[in-house]
């Protein structure tokens, strides 16, 4: 009975003392308890999860930027090196929360309609991207190489290509960005202000201006897909195929 | 007879702190959390923090609009570097290799220039992080063209938007303490 009643009436209590409140009540009136700690929690948990963000992204930017513009990192060694740390970061932050984001590596909205579908739309924009962006390169600069031209050939330098530009960018970035960014910036912001500072912040990363015209719209679209099916792998698989489509243009 | 001199009609209690009705019973107040049956030096304090967040979340706002005008400024810089570069390279082989990137940065800081009165943080954040990557890219490709004044304008260029970050955070969390939201 005692138990019907409160259900009817759904009156709440005082998370503290445990004292009924009216419903409109935002403090407890006998102990004075702030009937939202959660909302508070979260609020005064955004800085700390900004400065963290930051921080990975610093890391991001420093490795991603050394190796490309000072001489002195400009070797097979450095370049590995940076590679390699960037794994290591990502990964390392990807694991902080781990009991919250390994639920992102499930993969339980599998269909293969989809996948294709998702797939079909990437590589219908890959091909359109590089004619496109080859296209206004030469508008741009007219002076330039088109495309870096692969130097090498044979299985061997093919399979180091496609595993350094397709497999592992794929697989990290996706990790890192639409893994550990967003879901730091889901406690942030809403889901479309989250989708928007990821595909942002991965977009201008790749420390390219006229580059932006595509990344931008590349990476809200793999927002877009991270938040609606709740995985991490749609967005992998797109990545790959993306990045594979650009690597054959390349060694081809 | 005796009764109906004894009730007359009771004035409706309110808090001191917010003027919300209250009841008798009340310790403290269910809307704002003032300390009814407090010492006056708690219901003092507790006047006192309050004042002191409407303080805070006036001063916040102004450094959320400084950050979004940042904005604004950055976008005004970049149009004008844009048009400077078109007639100073007009004709040159390579003029659209300059003129782009501009036009591109200059269409992006108006974008979130203008949308940084609606969603404050999300522009603030990607602002900044653009302005940092292009100021590496400048740097990287001509070392020569940064003197001690850009670096200045470059540390209060990004102070303003860290500060408008902050301040969009914690403006949350004031409204968040008192239940305002």
């Amino acid at each position: 009975m005692d138990l019907e009643d409160n259900l009817i009436e759904a009156k709440p209590a005082c998370v503290n003392c445990g004292v009924a409140l009216n419903a409109k009540s935002k403090f407890c009136n006998i102990c004075g308890a702030h009937q939202n700690s959660q909302g508070l929690q979260e609020a005064e948990s955004k800085w700390p999860l900004l400065k963290q963000a930051t921080l990975f992204y610093i890391i991001l930017i420093v490795s991603c930027a050394l190796p490309k513009y000072v001489e002195y990192f400009d070797t097979t060694f450095w370049a590995f090196f940076f590679e390699v740390a960037l794994w290591i970061t990502i990964v390392a932050f990807f694991a902080i929360n781990w009991r919250e984001n390994k639920k992102l590596l499930s993969w339980q909205s599998f269909s293969w309609q989809k996948l294709c579908a998702y797939l079909a739309i990437t590589i219908t924009g890959a091909f359109s991207i590089h004619y496109a962006m080859g296209w206004l390169n030469v508008v741009i600069f007219p002076n330039n190489e088109l495309f870096d031209k692969a130097t090498g050939s044979g299985f061997l330098y093919s399979a180091i290509i496609v595993f350094f530009t397709a497999i592992t960018p794929a697989v990290f970035e996706e990790l890192g960005f639409r893994g550990y960014l967003m879901q730091s910036l889901l406690k942030i912001s809403d889901k479309q202000q989250a989708i928007y500072v990821t595909a942002f912040l991965f977009a201008i990363l790749h420390l390219q201006i006229v580059g932006l015209v595509w990344l931008l719209p590349l990476a809200v679209f793999l927002g877009y897909i991270r938040i609606k099916e709740n995985t991490l792998w749609y967005g992998i698989s797109i990545h790959f195929a993306f990045n594979l489509t650009a690597c054959i243009f390349q060694l081809f | 007879m005796e009764n109906s001199f004894a009730t007359p009609p009771s004035p409706v209690l309110r808090c001191d702190g917010c003027f919300t009705a209250i009841s008798d019973v009340d310790v403290y107040c269910a809307n704002c959390g003032y300390p009814l049956k407090g010492t006056p030096d708690e219901q003092k304090r507790f006047i006192y923090r309050q004042n002191k967040s409407d303080f805070d979340l006036v001063a916040f706002t102004k450094r959320v609009k400084n950050a979004g005008e940042t904005l604004y400024y950055l976008a005004g810089y970049f149009i004008f570097a844009g048009l400077v570069n078109t007639w100073h390279f007009w004709g040159v082989d390579n003029m659209l290799a300059i003129v782009i990137p501009n036009l591109i940065l200059a269409m992006l800081f108006v974008a979130l220039a203008g949308y940084s009165a609606k969603k404050p943080l999300a522009c603030f954040i990607s602002g900044l992080a653009l302005y940092v990557v292009v100021e590496i890219l400048i740097i990287v490709n001509n070392p020569g063209s940064i003197g001690l004044v850009s670096l200045i304008i470059i540390g209060v260029i990004i102070g303003y938007l860290i500060k408008g970050i902050k301040s969009a955070v914690d403006i949350e969390k004031i409204k968040r303490q008192h239940n305002i939201v």
